[in-house]
């Protein structure tokens, strides 16, 4: 717990929130990731996200969710020991000198499953997916970061802000500003993040809120009340444009690489009904996991070239 | 390989289900795997060795600032030295109990006139407990972080007030609600997950009704559920929350509620009467038996855990001013002098006309 059994070496990143050093265990020579958060300048105390991110963090134990080592104060600093993660899914999609194939999607998307699927039966409710907070591993295992918007599961009356995740990874029910939901929000990030694996760029980058509804319906089709009969409980459901959902077709040309299968796990975690959205058992039970290829062993993952 | 043999053997799967069956981790692993019981569950032995524990080492200090403050003021008097020996002495284990339930139980009701959520106050209440299985009321007297560990709790259960509204709310100041907020999460060991026995009583509530179908009224069950809420806030302020999961002393109460009704549903969901149809209708002994033995030793650990929840331990409010008293005298033994030479000048023929005046102004 003594702020000596740690080094920091250097500053690597900074946040609204909390600067992030690179620094050793000194005890076991373990590389670590030291975030310091903030104190000052935030009139109520101690902030927000980093109540979360320690809350919900010291619950998780998983090969698939960042682990966080220790915490300790520090002059009158909070510091987060969490293991050292180079690299994030984001960088890797960016990154137009590595190749990927259809195995290593399907280890990545499979990691993410279980991490989310772990998550969920803690109750807990991340909030903010997204390749930038799906860290990598040096041995090739995918992480969930990131747990500052997370929450536990509401109780059926407690009202929740529907003004979480990043806006291209945001579920329709979230877009018509629901105020109940429930880890179908998480399943339909995932879900986009699968269409960018297969894509490589943004499947429904909106560019305002406004937008994002457009961008997301035109993609996708707008649901009508016969396949989410509630949906015409959201005022702004009667102001959008109609789309129609594209036919399999479209879709198969969209993702051409994608199986019959692929495109059945994608389409099941982006249903718009969020009570008909696959949950992560489902998803992780389904074909696509059981056809060819196998997921790559995550040793043998495509990484970072050394800048 | 008795486990595979009752398997039908046109399930090519058979097996291999049975190897993820057994890697698969359950919800107990879950459980066990939460601060809640990592950090804060012990045997009674343990909790009350900590509690010993942590007394000693304030008393202990508490003694030696007594020494240190004779030492330096040599020119106490016998009756002062006697009023010391009196009045400067450290709390016991026991009246640390008091305090701190006392002011976790105030916690609780303060948060309902707050109109705050039920877990929040659960929360709160917990979170103070849990600071005094680190520190002792004589570091910190418990009315000091009162209002720093309502406002912290609700903060950790997402139902944010800002700090200078809760100010306001609470008749405090925004400096001395988060002067302590540091000390209280890193005495919280950093930890700030609650399972709160709540969710478990709904989940029962839903299941008894299940299980009983067409046997239980649904007005009555939901008095049975209103009458199980408060015996569980109650249950909060007893060792219980220590000793036994949520769930637990969620069955606990009710069991206290409605043993006759709680009982038949242990009953049938345990199959602990022998020779009872199974749900399903198909039985394997095996399966049974270890199904009937579980519920059995359920109940020994409800009704365990009933016993703790049922003791009352209500304490007078000139006890607690008495303990309040004796905390703020040993932790300011200069006080214990002032009064000494109150009394006696009060006591002596002329009364100093000073003082007497310094009295009626503070009165």
């Amino acid at each position: 717990m003594m702020q000596t059994e740690y080094s920091k070496e250097k500053k690597v990143g900074e946040g609204t929130y909390a600067v992030v050093y690179v620094g050793t265990k000194y005890s076991t020579n373990r590389k670590v990731a030291i975030k310091e958060i903030k104190t000052s300048g935030f009139k109520d105390g101690l902030d927000m996200s980093a109540i979360r991110e320690v809350k919900y963090l010291q619950e998780m134990n998983h090969v698939n969710v960042i682990e966080l080592i220790d915490v300790f104060m520090a002059q009158n600093n909070l510091n987060l020991v969490l293991e050292f993660l180079p690299a994030d899914l984001e960088m890797i999609i960016k990154d137009s000198s590595i190749l990927f194939t259809n195995a290593d999607i399907k280890s990545w998307l499979l990691m993410t499953l279980r991490g989310v699927h772990h998550c969920h039966r803690n109750f807990i409710l991340h909030r903010d997916l997204k390749p930038n907070n799906l860290l990598l591993a040096p041995d090739g295992q995918l992480k969930l970061a990131d747990f500052g918007l997370a929450r536990n599961m509401g109780s059926p009356q407690e009202i929740l802000t529907s003004n979480v995740v990043t806006r291209w990874y945001r579920a329709p029910e979230l877009l018509f500003g629901a105020k109940h939901y429930t880890g179908a929000i998480d399943m339909w990030s995932v879900g986009v993040i699968f269409a960018e694996l297969m894509l490589r760029i943004p499947y429904l980058p909106g560019k305002d809120d406004i937008d994002q509804i457009d961008v997301t319906f035109r993609a996708l089709g707008t649901p009508t009340d016969r396949d989410w009969p509630e949906i015409s409980t959201f005022s702004t459901y009667n102001k959008i444009q109609f789309y129609p959902p594209p036919s399999r077709d479209e879709l198969r040309r969209r993702f051409a690489a994608a199986t019959e299968n692929a495109l059945d796990l994608m389409c099941g975690m982006l249903t718009m009904n969020p009570h008909k959205r696959w949950d992560p058992t489902k998803c992780l039970t389904s074909e696509f996991f059981v056809e060819l290829p196998e997921p790559t062993v995550p040793e043998e993952l495509p990484k970072l070239n050394n800048k | 390989m008795t486990a595979t043999t009752s398997e039908s053997p046109k399930e090519p799967t058979g097996d291999k289900e049975a190897v993820r069956t057994l890697q698969r981790v359950t919800d107990d692993d879950l459980y066990r795997h939460s601060s809640q019981y990592r950090l804060w569950s012990f045997t009674p032995e343990q909790l009350n060795q900590r509690r010993i524990d942590i007394n000693a080492r304030a008393a202990l200090r508490t003694d030696q600032n007594l020494k240190e403050f004779k030492e330096a003021h040599k020119e106490l008097t016998d009756e002062e030295l006697t009023a010391l020996e009196l009045k400067a002495v450290p709390v016991t284990v026991e009246e640390e109990y008091m305090l701190v339930n006392y002011y976790a139980k105030m916690i609780i009701s303060f948060a309902g006139k707050m109109n705050l959520p039920t877990e929040v106050a659960a929360t709160a209440a917990s979170f103070l407990r849990r600071f005094y299985l680190v520190n002792s009321v004589m570091d910190i007297v418990p009315k000091e972080i009162f209002y720093t560990t309502l406002f912290f709790a609700c903060k950790s259960e997402n139902y944010f007030i800002g700090v200078e509204s809760f100010a306001k709310k609470t008749k405090s100041t925004p400096e001395s609600i988060l002067k302590h907020e540091f000390k209280l999460l890193e005495s919280l060991q950093f930890t700030l997950m609650n399972h709160h026995p709540y969710k478990a009583l709904h989940g029962f509530f839903l299941d008894i009704q299940t299980v009983l179908q067409g046997k239980v009224d649904l007005k009555y069950m939901g008095q049975v559920y209103n009458n199980c809420k408060k015996t569980i806030t109650d249950a909060l302020l007893t060792d219980a929350v220590y000793f036994f999961t949520p769930p637990q002393i969620t069955l606990a109460a009710l069991l206290r509620e409605d043993e006759a009704l709680t009982s038949k549903y242990l009953e049938l969901k345990f199959n602990i009467i022998k020779d009872a149809p199974n749900e399903d209708g198909n039985s394997d002994p095996i399966i049974d038996s270890q199904k009937r033995l579980n519920g059995r030793k359920l109940l020994e650990i409800i009704r365990n855990c009933k016993e703790i929840i049922s003791r009352k331990n209500s304490t007078k409010q000139e006890e607690l001013s008495r303990i309040a008293a004796k905390i703020h005298f040993s932790q300011n033994p200069q006080s214990v002098i002032e009064r000494v030479k109150r009394q006696q000048q009060s006591s002596s023929a002329t009364p100093d006309p000073e003082e007497s005046q310094r009295k009626k102004q503070k009165t």
